[in-house]
């Protein structure tokens, strides 16, 4: 018997691949969002609270962290996996909503324009610290 | 067919059948909704405070100073909240998914929830200093 579907919606309403991908992009935010949020809030926090750093997060520190590559990737993998996993999981939600459930096709293509945009928005942001 | 009913019931909204396992059930779906959209607000202004670089280092510096005032550490910790339910509680769909703790489905929702007070209660605990700096 296959794998039983328990999302709000099952794959036969949001596609195959949409549910798939909404799980595959959950797992790997948990372990990036963990990395993200302990190198944003906690990592400096002794500094902080010794006065030896002004505040956890500013420009000069956010740019030494991503002189190193492996930070590149995380913030780039994040912002893409976080930006997917969201607007799919509006589209989940527009589902359940006839008026624009009977649109489906143009909201969701409004939301990978939305999410298209958003990337580019935020990789040109990200590229100040870089470049 | 109970199987396939029960895990509809699981998500399945306010109309179904509303005993004690189906009410975790909705408060878990119910609230894996709500920390999603207010997180996808939160990702499109956090992505809008970032930007701010683009006007320059000190631009950036002067919002992420006000940012760190001890009512956005508060805040902040709402936001972690948001996080580790939504977190928690998508490896629980994810692990029905798989067959996996169906018929635990209500006692593993109050697993997300402890879980999740009991990560912000830590986050806050070192947070303290950040919350009563001068």
């Amino acid at each position: 018997m296959a794998a039983p579907l328990t999302d709000n919606q099952d794959a036969g309403v949001v596609g195959f691949w949409p549910w798939f991908y909404q799980r595959i992009s959950g797992v790997l935010l948990i372990f990036l969002l963990a990395v993200h949020i302990w190198m944003g809030h906690f990592s400096g926090l002794r500094a902080v609270i010794d006065g030896r750093q002004e505040e956890l997060v500013l420009y000069s520190i956010v740019q030494q962290r991503l002189a190193q590559g492996v930070f590149i990737f995380v913030d780039f993998s994040l912002l893409g996996l976080v930006l997917y996993h969201g607007l799919n999981g509006m589209r989940n939600i527009f589902l359940e909503w006839p008026p624009v459930a009977s649109r489906a096709k143009a909201m969701t293509l409004g939301l990978w324009i939305l999410g298209g945009v958003t990337f580019a928005y935020g990789a040109w942001a990200l590229l100040a610290f870089i470049l | 067919m109970a199987l396939s009913f029960k895990t509809l019931s699981l998500h399945g909204g306010a109309s179904l059948d509303r005993n004690a396992g189906t009410r975790a059930g909705w408060w878990a779906w119910f609230l894996q909704r709500l920390t999603g959209v207010a997180l996808v607000g939160y990702l499109f202004l956090h992505i809008l405070v970032i930007s701010t670089v683009q006007a320059g280092e000190d631009a950036f510096d002067s919002v992420l100073i006000v940012l760190q005032k001890p009512f956005f550490v508060v805040l902040d910790l709402f936001l972690i909240a948001a996080v580790v339910y939504h977190a928690l509680n998508g490896v629980r769909v994810l692990l029905f998914d798989l067959g996996i703790g169906l018929k635990q489905q209500a006692g593993l929702f109050w697993v997300c929830m402890v879980l999740t007070t009991i990560l912000t209660l830590v986050a806050g605990y070192f947070s303290l200093p950040l919350i009563f700096r001068n």
